[in-house]
């Protein structure tokens, strides 16, 4: 039930991109989805798929992984296509019922939006399950060191996102312990009105609440009598290094970049 | 009467390259008014057994018949088997969610539907039964120490009038003192609810104390299963299986190692004491007539 969500959902295999540094991955990510954005033609959509589906293939992840990533976001997809189709002005194709009408510039623009949408799910679940958690805010933190000149809390932010990402199957687990106890004692999670569900999750959240304090205070502790004290001069277990593999990787999502820009200038 | 337990299978995350045959082909009797201490190593199965029993968790295969009742069929109210049979858990004050001990523990009896009447005399009487007197109605639970919480916990259950109660490691993490106190209560709950018991615990002393039937899990399996005599005479197959035995039978085997004459079937340190203080006066009796010849 509640152990089916998979967040962090890193998919441990070998593949090129799995050897990629974080820092790299992240930064192409950002790259490829300002393209994604400045994508507008028929061309250029073409260009972005074949592209991100190279990713996918590199990736070495199944397309079943991919399609389960889209899961939670069919609704948001569906919602945003129907309220395109129905509200963009043009040409009317479908009359639908009274003052609603379907046109031709809507269905364009819901597909192009859908498409967008699922291009950009994709491309973020790809950097997911090829980089473990712990990876990932590694490359955070190093990505951001140079802010903290200015201030910017840049290890204690990656700290925050590890412990963050740490607890949460922790956190599942208790909260699904919390509620076989409370269906011990007679309590529904499943049956009654709206409000009735509701009020039948205070039996949950409460003891949840408690122990992720009580947790968070017993983490608290056993760090203070380690002297953690925050990122001053600390030193890695695992270094983080660019190879050659990340300066080629970087190099295609440049020239992928390119490509893009070039395409939305001359407005092929 | 009683529950019965029929080729019980559970397979966790079926399927999946994950997959655990965590109970294998479980059957199992137990008869009213039993007192059953269930023991095995962490991961052997008892705690997923016992979450059949009051149908928290369902089977892949086989069954669990409560009172004549199958509790996976369809027709049957999860909530009567629940009521029937209640389950504390381990750790069972991280439940705890009211504003006071009062509304805490009647929460079990509430989800019952019972009149305000009935609910209030459950409560007092769970309370009761734990040792708490009506002083802590209005207290926060949160404000309590942690062998009280674990009483007001176990008193939510007892709320709720389970003629099966189950307790899951009731004394983990508690003092000495706070042990005792548990399975005194335990035991005199029991006798005066005529309960049936399942203790579930992985510590063999307090198991030896008051279990007098014993069931041992082993990797999804049903290993052994009799009198504590019976089970603790089986050391070196409980130690291969990550056991221990109670410290007085590791006493009187090693005893009986070294030639002296002693019943094996000792575990209790009662019974032990009387015992060895019957050899050594009559020893020293004997000594005693040597001297005076």
């Amino acid at each position: 039930m509640l152990s089916d969500i998979t967040l962090g959902q890193y998919f441990p295999i070998d593949s090129p991109l799995h050897k990629l540094d974080p820092r790299t991955k992240i930064l192409s990510l950002i790259a490829i989805i300002v393209a994604i954005f400045l994508a507008g033609s028929k061309i250029s959509y073409a260009v972005c798929s074949v592209f991100i589906l190279g990713v996918i293939l590199m990736s070495g992840v199944p397309f079943k992984m991919y399609f389960k990533s889209l899961k939670p976001i069919w609704f948001v997809i569906l919602f945003t296509a129907v309220l395109n189709m129905f509200l963009t002005q043009g040409e009317i194709v479908y009359v639908f019922g009274i003052k609603t009408y379907i046109k031709y510039e809507g269905i364009y623009l819901a597909i192009k939006m859908a498409i967008r949408l699922v291009l950009l799910i994709l491309v973020s679940s790809a950097l997911t399950y090829t980089t473990s958690p712990i990876a990932l805010t590694d490359g955070v933190e190093s990505l951001l060191k140079p802010l903290s000149k200015i201030g910017f809390p840049a290890h204690e932010l990656a700290m925050m996102m590890s412990i963050a990402i740490r607890f949460i199957p922790t956190l599942i687990e208790e909260t699904e312990k919390i509620i076989k106890a409370q269906k011990a004692r007679g309590g529904g999670f499943d049956s009654g009105s709206l409000i009735k569900k509701v009020k039948a999750l205070i039996p949950m959240l409460i003891p949840l609440f408690v122990s992720a304090f009580r947790r968070a205070d017993d983490l608290a502790f056993a760090m203070e009598a380690r002297c953690y004290r925050g990122g001053a001069n600390r030193t890695r277990l695992k270094q983080i290094h660019y190879k050659k593999a990340d300066f080629f990787a970087a190099a295609i999502v440049v020239l992928f970049l390119g490509i893009m820009i070039a395409i939305s200038f001359f407005g092929v | 009467m009683g529950i019965k337990i029929e080729n019980l299978n559970y397979i966790y995350m079926q399927g999946s390259p994950f997959e655990k045959h965590a109970l294998k082909d479980i059957n199992l009797e137990i008869s009213d008014g039993e007192f059953i201490g269930l023991i095995g190593h962490t991961g052997s199965g008892k705690s997923t057994l016992i979450q059949h029993l009051n149908g928290l968790m369902e089977p892949t295969s086989g069954t669990v018949i409560v009172d004549d009742t199958d509790i996976f069929a369809k027709t049957t109210d999860k909530l009567l088997v629940r009521r029937n049979v209640g389950l504390v858990f381990q750790y069972p004050e991280h439940q705890l969610f009211e504003e006071t001990v009062y509304k805490d523990i009647s929460f079990g009896p509430i989800n019952l539907g019972l009149s305000k009447e009935e609910i209030h005399e459950r409560v007092l009487e769970a309370m009761c039964h734990v040792g708490l007197d009506e002083s802590f109605s209005d207290v926060s639970p949160f404000s309590l120490s942690g062998g009280q919480k674990r009483r007001v916990a176990i008193a939510g259950v007892l709320a709720m009038k389970p003629s099966v109660l189950i307790l899951d490691e009731p004394t983990a993490g508690l003092d000495p003192a706070g042990r005792e106190e548990i399975l005194t209560q335990i035991k005199a709950l029991r006798l005066a609810r005529k309960m049936t018991v399942i203790f579930v615990s992985h510590s063999m002393e307090d198991v030896a104390k008051i279990a007098e039937r014993i069931i041992v899990m082993n990797k999804g399996t049903i290993a052994m299963d009799g009198k504590p005599n019976e089970i603790f005479r089986r050391s070196s197959e409980l130690i291969e299986m990550g056991l221990d035995i109670p410290q007085i039978s590791k006493l009187i085997l090693s005893l009986r190692e070294r030639g002296l004459n002693i019943n094996p079937d000792i575990y209790t340190v009662e019974k032990a004491r009387t015992t060895l203080s019957l050899l050594i006066s009559t020893k020293n009796d004997k000594g005693g007539n040597l001297n005076a010849q």
